[in-house]
Parts: structure tokens; sequence; C-alpha cells
């Protein structure tokens, strides 16, 4: 019987384990991931754009909103903030989400890789 | 009816005979006239393909990378000029307060740029996806050279699309305004 129930305590937990276990980003990856995906465009300096706006401080900034940056009239009038939800979007598919948008970038397919990315993004600040 | 003097004869023979030559030597109406590229530019590309071309040598991954890059580039080069930089030479010219007829040619390559830019948008991040992989491809080989110009490529391309490009469409807007309606 404490068999049994052993079973059915491992099995719970690993029930409610296995989401976080799933999901959980790495900020480590996500540099990588940085480095060779973004870093072509981007800089993580604050204040420092390159052909795109800096990352620095971009999770929980309002889109087009960089200073010094030049956005593009779409990007300025989204309205959003980049959030865990909206960047993972626009990620995917950038001109999805904000058509006209001037990155010319065509979109981080992998759903990991763009978790770990932005768990990067988060600790940029 | 009056018999046509010799002096009349003469001339409407002549007449025929010169419009048939004109007719026979106009040329049958040729396919889209190629149209040069501003200068700066070609020495641009011209060295930008000569480095590409250097990397497509290097061994493994920063030569295949490097392929990719320049069967994109290619693709993307023969639009830009077949009808997306030729316009950019009549800038001088305008800038000059010169506007010509003979323009005109401009109006329909910028026309063309306005209905395929979804297509050149695509294709430029086409570009970029190959050019960052290019630049994963360098950094871990630590080929600073490769690296280097991959962010190099990458400014260029974006220069396109931020500058060139929208200039090309004001050429376009202000020869049309400025041009008499019909060409």
């Amino acid at each position: 019987m404490s068999g049994l129930i052993a079973r059915i305590a491992f099995t719970v937990t690993l029930s409610v384990a296995a989401p976080a276990a799933v999901y959980a980003a790495d900020p480590a990856a996500g540099k990588a991931v940085f480095q060779s995906t973004c870093s072509i465009c981007h800089s993580v300096q604050p204040g420092q754009n390159k052909i795109g706006p800096t990352l620095f401080g971009v999770v929980g900034r309002k889109t087009g909103s960089a200073p010094g940056y030049t956005y593009s009239p779409q990007n300025q009038a989204a309205n959003l903030t980049w959030d865990e939800a909206t960047l993972d979007k626009y990620l995917e598919a950038p001109r999805t989400m904000i058509p006209g948008t001037k990155m010319t970038y065509a979109g981080l397919k992998d759903a990991g890789k763009r978790a770990d990315l932005i768990a990067y993004l988060a600790t940029l600040r | 009816m009056h018999p046509r003097s010799p002096k009349i004869l003469t001339l409407v023979a002549f007449s025929v005979t010169a419009w048939i030559t004109v007719a026979v030597s106009q040329p049958a109406p040729a396919p889209a006239v190629a149209h040069p590229l501003p200068q700066a530019l070609i020495f641009e590309h011209k060295e930008t393909l000569e480095r590409l071309t250097i990397l497509t040598k290097r061994p493994g991954e920063v030569g295949i990378k490097a392929r990719e890059v320049i069967a994109v580039m290619k693709r993307h080069s023969a639009r830009e000029q077949e009808f997306i930089l030729p316009p950019l030479t009549l800038l001088p010219l305008l800038a000059d307060g010169k506007v010509t007829p003979d323009m005109a040619w401009a109006i329909t390559m910028a026309d063309r740029i306005k209905a395929e830019r979804e297509e050149i948008f695509n294709e430029r991040a086409r570009i970029t996806d190959a050019l960052n992989a290019l630049v994963v491809a360098a950094t871990r080989t630590h080929d600073k050279e490769a690296a280097e110009f991959a962010e190099a490529a990458q400014a260029d391309s974006f220069s396109d699309a931020e500058l060139l490009e929208p200039a090309v469409l004001l050429i376009g807007e202000y020869l049309r305004d400025k041009l008499p309606a019909g060409r």
C-alpha cells in the first residue's frame, strides 16, 4: 500500500513539476541566441542604437520608444508594451505582428529559443 | 490630267524612299533598356562581391555560409540593377532643377518598386538570415574578417531599405508631378 501511495505521490509530483521543467527558459542559452541572431543589428548597451534599436531595457518598454532611434511609423503606432507575450509573438514573425516594421528578419520559429531569448532580454536592465 | 513634272516625281520618289528607309531602320520594339547605376554603387557592389567571393573560398562552415549569402545577394542584386537603383543616376540632374521627358523611365521603375515592396522586403529578410548564419560560423571559427564583412553588408542592406528605395520612390513621384501627363 505504501508503495502505491509513493507511486501516486511520484506521479503527482512529476505532473506538477513537468510543465515548469518544459517551459523553464534559460537566459544563458538566450544570450547565445542573441549573439548569433540579433547582435548583427542590435546592441545591448544602453543608448547604443545600431541598425535596430538597443535592446537594453526592452522588456517593459513601449513599442517605438527607444531614445534616438528612428522607428517605422507602424512600429511607433503599434502602442504595445514589450512583455513576454508580445515579444514571443513578434519574434516569431515580426512582419506579421507589425506589418511595415523595419526589422528585416524572417522570425525565430523555435519556441524554446524564443523563450530563452526573452529570458535573456529580461536581464538587460 | 496634268502630267506630273519630273521634279515633283523625283520629290515624291525621294520622300517614299526616305520613309521606307526610316521605317526599315527603326529598330523593332526593344526590350526594356538597361539603365546604368550610379558609379558609387557600382564600386560598392563590386567591392562587396569581391570580399564575399574570397569568403566563399574559405574551407568549412564560413565558406558554406558565405556561398549561401552570395546566392541570396545575387538574386537581390539582379533586381537592384534592373529597376531599384538606376533612377538614382538622375538625382544630380534633378537636384540642379533639370527635368526632361526622357526621364520618364524612372517613373516606371519607381512604380515597380512600390508594387514589389513586400517581395523586396522578404528578400532582404533572407539576406539578414544568411548574414546572421555567416556571423555564427565566423564567431565559431574566430574568423574576424568574415564577421566584420557580415555586419558591414547588413548595414549596406539596411541603407538600401532606409535611404535608397525611398529616394527612388520620391524621384518617381517628383517626375510624375513635373512631367506632362502622358509624358
